[in-house]
């Protein structure tokens, strides 16, 4: 309340003021009132305690009793208080709005004499001139302490960076990039993005694709046998034909490989077989290195195959001849031939349409072919059973026709791929049988040869491959056939990866054949020389 | 059974940082793996299936690592990201992954069924591998693309001045979640030097990566975090 803050001084107040105060009684009224809300916070307080609803009406008769006694007490002490001022010792939030300005910011007097003091001290010297000298001088003295700060500032930044104790705010300081920087690397880290995570500004053009250079070690013997990244036929089951690229080269020379092994396998089984001018042949090749398709060597290579005096009578009449040739075979299949000349017979002929087919084309078209083989070995795979199913894709070439054909039996469950070879309109595809098929009941559709297959297929070949896959066992007497027929074809497909490894296993496999169906044709075939 | 948990995703994020930091980042790197760097030669060859092979057009990865005295061959195929609202909140990508160590056969086998090279690219730089909180891989390579068709010895990089950081971690349909959080929270201590990413998105320079970068030389590596 004001009026029991007004201070009482130590000199004594004028008497009548005194008497007009009546201090006494004010604090008698002061302290009435004081209990009376003492009183009052007490019931507040029971009301609390024991959480019964208090009584407004007398709470509220209680309250204003208070507030009138205090309005008049106030009221008293303002008539009284003009000859009193307020002195406040601090000035405050709470005080500030009710004090006068100038009040409020008088300072105390012992700040006030220090300013003056300082003032004067500042002014020394000044005092006489104009003011407006006053005012320069004194902005000369601010302009000087303000150089001296900022060079003490940058004395210190540059201790700071030659000490590395950084800066003490931050990246505010830092340097930011400038615009053209900023977009130079944008750009960098696009491409660099782009090229990890598509391949954008990878791809070599495609007559820059070509293994020119020396491989690395790591694709040296990866790329021996094969081709190049291309090569390969985008032919599907449907055996579209593959595109003549120079390094389909490679692949013929894989195969010619593979072939010399598959030759000299026979040549070590029958040695009554008049093939072996043929083997001979092959070896003759095995030394070449596998060029590509333009080099005189690759193309002769598959030229030298086929024996010298197999090849010129036959080649003339091949096509016919090889309906007949079908035709035999498939009679001498009939009967289940275990004789090692018919079988001979069909080996020769088979090899002779494989090999002259071959022979008959260009380098490059003959690599297509043997790529198309192997690829659509693949295509037809049964990787269940492990048999491979073979169809050799005609060549696309020009000269469409003779290649040889390899065609795999049609189980129930591949003729679905045979429909879909034949919707190829150049290919007279063998369909690729899945060789998966070795019930007994398939047997004798092998003999008959190819009951689904065109009749246009009866081709030397095709009747070799009919049964080839059905090593799956239980093809007993026809297996053997098969067997061996299996094994021409393959000397033509070579595009097994494993073929000349397969040799080995002659021996063995052929008791497995009829037992099992885990045979490889490859195997099969290889293993057929040696139950001969 | 934990050591049973296929992992056929993964979470992967990447960034890209300049080159005069990379060795910064090693000392950083260093520091929070705690392990040994392991250095990076890999032969990425990419291929593409023809347009008749298969409906689908799939793209396959091999990764010969040349590092090694033998070389070893993985084959890795990278599937389609998880999509939606919630793969947005994420911060990194999870996409299917799969890998598997093969022969050297591998390309052969591919070429023969069909497939064709698409690109190819050489990364060579430096990774370090770690636990914290899930199996994280960082790579710090230099991106080389060869102007001969597999002329590892001749290759160039694509850009010079940029290296490429990726932080990889596999993740299984169950925990992708975790593990997406474990890679984002290491990559916040990356923060100074470099700002990683989802794949696709581009993220610029760090402007604090020179001070950082500067500040993890200077120290000579001495610095704990």
């Amino acid at each position: 309340m004001e009026g029991e803050s007004v201070q009482q001084q130590q000199e004594r107040l004028n008497q009548a003021v005194q008497q007009q105060l009546n201090l006494e009684q004010v604090k008698t009224r002061a302290i009435s009132l004081f209990k009376a809300i003492s009183r009052i916070l007490e019931d507040f307080d029971a009301y609390a305690r024991t959480n019964t609803t208090p009584k407004w009406q007398d709470i509220l008769g209680q309250y204003s009793m208070v507030n009138l006694e205090l309005f008049n007490i106030v009221d008293d002490i303002k008539k009284v208080s003009k000859p009193f001022l307020v002195y406040p010792k601090n000035v405050n939030a709470d005080n500030a709005t009710i004090l006068p300005v100038m009040l409020s910011t008088k300072l105390l007097p012992e700040m006030e004499t220090e300013d003056t003091s300082k003032r004067d001290q500042l002014l020394q010297g000044m005092q006489n001139l104009p003011i407006a000298t006053q005012i320069d001088k004194l902005k000369a003295r601010l302009d000087m302490i303000a150089g001296a700060c900022e060079g003490a500032e940058k004395v210190l930044a540059d201790t700071r960076k030659a000490y590395c104790f950084g800066t003490r705010q931050g990246p505010a300081i830092a340097p930011t990039l400038d615009k053209g920087q900023a977009a130079k690397i944008q750009e960098q880290e696009n491409l660099l993005r782009a090229a990890v995570n598509v391949g954008e500004g990878l791809r070599l053009p495609g007559d820059q694709r070509h293994i020119t250079a020396s491989l690395p070690m790591h694709l040296a013997d990866v790329f021996t046998v094969n081709e190049g990244p291309q090569s390969f036929p985008e032919g599907s089951s449907n055996n579209v034909y593959i595109k003549n690229t120079p390094l389909s080269s490679n692949s013929m020379g894989g195969q010619n490989s593979l072939l010399q092994n598959s030759g000299s396998q026979l040549l070590g089984r029958s040695a009554a077989s008049p093939n072996v001018a043929t083997n001979a042949t092959f070896d003759n090749t095995a030394a070449s290195p596998i060029p590509y398709a333009n080099s005189p060597r690759s193309s002769t290579n598959m030229m030298n195959t086929p024996s010298p005096q197999q090849q010129t009578p036959q080649q003339q009449q091949q096509q016919p001849t090889v309906q007949q040739q079908q035709q035999q075979q498939r009679q001498k299949m009939m009967q289940l031939p275990q004789q090692q000349q018919q079988l001979l017979a069909q080996q020769q002929q088979f090899r002779q349409s494989a090999m002259q087919g071959l022979g008959q084309l260009h380098g490059q078209h003959q690599m297509q072919f043997s790529q198309q083989i192997g690829h659509q070995q693949f295509q037809g795979r049964q990787l269940t059973s492990g048999h491979v199913q073979h169809g050799i894709g005609q060549s696309q070439l020009n000269q469409g026709n003779q290649m040889a054909r390899i065609s795999q039996f049609s189980g129930a469950a591949n003729n679905a791929l045979f429909n879909a070879a034949q919707t190829t309109p150049n290919t007279q595809m063998i369909p690729n049988i899945s060789a998966g098929i070795s019930s007994q009941p398939l047997l004798p559709r092998m003999q008959f040869g190819l009951s689904g297959n065109n009749p246009q297929r009866n081709h030397a070949s095709q009747m070799l491959s009919d049964q080839m896959f059905n090593m799956g066992g239980g093809n007993p007497g026809g297996m053997m056939s098969i067997q061996q027929q299996q094994q021409q074809q393959q000397s033509s497909q070579g595009a097994f990866g494993g073929l000349a490894s397969n040799a080995q296993n002659l021996p063995s496999g052929m008791m497995t054949l009829q037992n099992t169906q885990q045979n490889h044709p490859n195997f099969s075939q290889q293993r057929q020389q040696n139950q001969q | 059974m934990q050591l049973q948990k296929k992992a056929d995703m993964e979470c992967v994020v990447q960034g890209i940082i300049e080159t005069q930091h990379v060795e910064a980042l090693e000392i950083l790197l260093q520091g929070l793996c705690g392990v040994q760097r392991e250095r990076l030669r890999i032969h990425e060859i990419c291929l593409k299936n023809g347009p008749n092979l298969g409906l689908v057009a799939s793209e396959v990865r091999l990764l010969c690592d040349l590092e090694q005295t033998e070389p070893s061959w993985t084959v890795r195929h990278i599937g389609g990201a998880m999509r939606g609202a919630g793969a947005e909140q994420i911060s990194v990508l999870v996409r299917t992954m799969v890998e598997s160590k093969v022969s050297k056969n591998v390309l052969r086998m591919f070429y023969t069924l069909g497939y064709k090279l698409d690109h190819e690219l050489l990364r060579v730089g430096f990774s370090f591998q770690f636990n914290r909180g899930a199996q994280i891989t960082v790579t710090v390579s230099s991106v080389n693309k060869m102007l001969k068709l597999h002329a590892t010895d001749e290759a160039v990089p694509v850009t010079p001045g940029i290296q490429m950081v990726e932080v990889t971690a596999p993740a299984s349909a169950e925990n992708y979640t975790e593990v997406a959080a474990a890679v984002s929270s290491f990559c916040e201590y990356l923060a100074p030097l470099l700002h990683l990413s989802k794949p696709g998105v581009s993220t610029g320079v760090v402007p604090t990566a020179a001070a950082a970068a500067a500040s993890l030389m200077s120290d000579g590596g001495g610095t704990t975090l």
